[in-house]
């Protein structure tokens, strides 16, 4: 099944230097088609960077990023982000922010009504279909960006630490909520985190990065049964490899 | 627990009113213990009896709190239309900024009372320069609030709608504008209390109508409840404007209440 999959992005000898610091050196891989990958590395290492980059936040020095075989562009592709910080519009309703993206991409109103619908069933969020972020907690507000995201059906959906500010119960319930969504409507996720235990038990395949300057240090395969069972003797050994190889001490 | 909460939003509602009644039986004490020669509540309202029946300069008491109102409200209107789209480009474009923020740094401290000498020169003494006089003091922060809602927009929301594709335009009114919408609205509102006091100045120093020319009235002939009657007028449609505005930020912003 694995061997059908096409590549969906692919980043070729990515470089990028703020002045004389050199934070991404020489970075390459593959990402297939519908996959789940998790980006882990030290702090500091330049996992944000390597996110604006994919996103084209910010420009590359050298190398180049394509999205089904084309340079990657947030006008022509279908690119979704989720934050470190909930970034729900305050501005807008629950019903107004999924809808944000999709009225920008000008589909067709019928599509944007289903897709809205379909995502605030998915995500629980029918009961604050009117409600302002300010009156949500911040992992409501987070679900919100998150379906706001996978509202888009993206080409690539791009996490960064999303769950970084909430507690252990929070992180695991929203967890399972992204891997349902995902499940659900096959988008390609990359998701970086600092926490090697969410990587396993989130990822199809963990991307280890390197110090800076950063590059992929490893790939590694997760080819657990899901729900994961976290205390599996299989899942421990792929987190104890991961650890050990972010290890900067 | 709701029981308190109940409560506590009665009192809530009645400590305005008790912080008035304090306000006015400290007034009545002043007016009837001291020296300072205060009218008290008595004389003023027998003062506004009288402007009923005897109008200042041919008009009611209510004709000057109009025509008062009705200065500020076009200069604060003429102030929101150019204040705001100048604001906001000046926070969107650089290139303007740095063409016209220097002209209008220099010209943003300078007093809009110190442009009465050469705005009574070349308009003369008609409404217009009264218009042009309040309107000095409205545009100003309306245009540094605009500026400053733009130029503090957090760049999570740009980036957040740039990742969606929003660019160009769609960026400045479904993300920037918006988003600065809380800034322009309390510039908007300092605009008020500014253009009321420009007003007062205006009207004390060259008018034959409105509540500044009341007040004026009553210095020259020593008519103290005038004066104070006139105050009152001022007091209480500044707070009607407040509360007006309020209102009407409320229902523009409904997710700031939240």
């Amino acid at each position: 099944m694995e061997g059908c999959k096409r590549d969906k992005v692919e980043v070729n000898h990515l470089c990028k230097s703020f002045g004389d610091l050199e934070v991404l050196k020489d970075c390459s891989f593959r990402i297939k088609d519908g996959d789940f990958v998790c980006v882990v590395g030290p702090t500091g290492c330049g996992k944000t960077t390597f996110l604006n980059l994919l996103t084209c936040l910010t420009e590359p020095t050298s190398g180049e990023i394509l999205l089904d075989g084309e340079r990657a562009d947030p006008r022509k592709h279908n690119i979704a982000f989720v934050f470190q910080e909930a970034s729900a519009f305050p501005w807008l309703t629950v019903e107004q922010n999924l809808r944000f993206g999709l009225e920008i991409k000008k589909k067709p109103k019928e599509y944007i009504d289903e897709q809205v619908n379909r995502i605030m069933k998915l995500m629980g969020l029918e009961a604050y279909r009117d409600s302002f972020p300010g009156e949500l907690s911040v992992s409501t507000e987070q679900k919100v960006v998150i379906g706001r995201a996978f509202a888009m059906s993206p080409d690539l959906l791009l996490m960064d630490e999303p769950y970084g500010q909430m507690d252990v119960k929070v992180r695991f319930y929203l967890e399972d909520e992204v891997i349902r969504l995902w499940k659900e409507l096959g988008s390609t996720v990359v998701f970086i985190t600092h926490n090697t235990e969410e990587a396993v038990y989130l990822a199809e395949k963990v991307l280890v990065l390197s110090q800076k300057p950063t590059g992929v240090k490893d790939t590694v395969e997760v080819n657990l049964p899901r729900p994961r069972d976290i205390y599996s003797e299989e899942f421990i050994a792929i987190r104890n490899r991961i650890t050990d190889e972010i290890k900067w001490w | 627990m709701k029981k308190q909460n109940k409560y506590y939003h009665i009192m809530l509602g009645i400590f305005p009113v008790i912080s008035i009644g304090c306000f006015i039986a400290l007034w009545y004490f002043v007016a009837a213990y001291t020296d300072y020669r205060i009218p008290n509540l008595t004389q003023v309202w027998e003062r506004f009896l009288v402007t009923l029946e005897k109008p200042i300069a041919k008009k009611s008491i209510f004709e000057h709190a109009g025509i008062s109102l009705l200065r500020v409200v076009k200069a604060l209107a003429c102030s929101i239309i150019l204040g705001i789209p100048l604001g906001l480009l000046m926070g969107w474009n650089k290139t303007f900024r740095g063409i016209v923020r220097p002209i209008f740094e220099a010209i943003r401290p300078i007093p809009p009372i110190a442009w009465i000498p050469l705005i009574t020169m070349w308009f003369g003494i008609g409404e217009l320069p009264k218009i042009i006089i309040i309107f000095l003091g409205t545009f100003v922060p309306i245009v540094v609030n605009s500026y400053t809602g733009v130029a503090m927009v957090p760049r999570l929301n740009t980036d957040a709608g740039k990742i969606f594709g929003a660019d160009g335009r769609k960026l400045l009114t479904d993300i920037v504008l918006p988003t600065a919408f809380p800034s322009i609205f309390a510039g908007i509102r300092t605009a008020i209390g500014t253009g009321w006091v420009v007003m007062l100045a205006a009207e004390m120093i060259s008018a034959k109508s409105g509540l500044g020319f009341l007040v004026i009235r009553g210095q020259d002939v020593s008519d103290y409840p005038l004066i104070l009657l006139a105050m009152i007028f001022i007091g209480v449609i500044g707070a009607a404007l407040s509360f007006i505005f309020n209102r009407i930020e409320r229902w523009i912003c409904p997710w700031m209440e939240k």
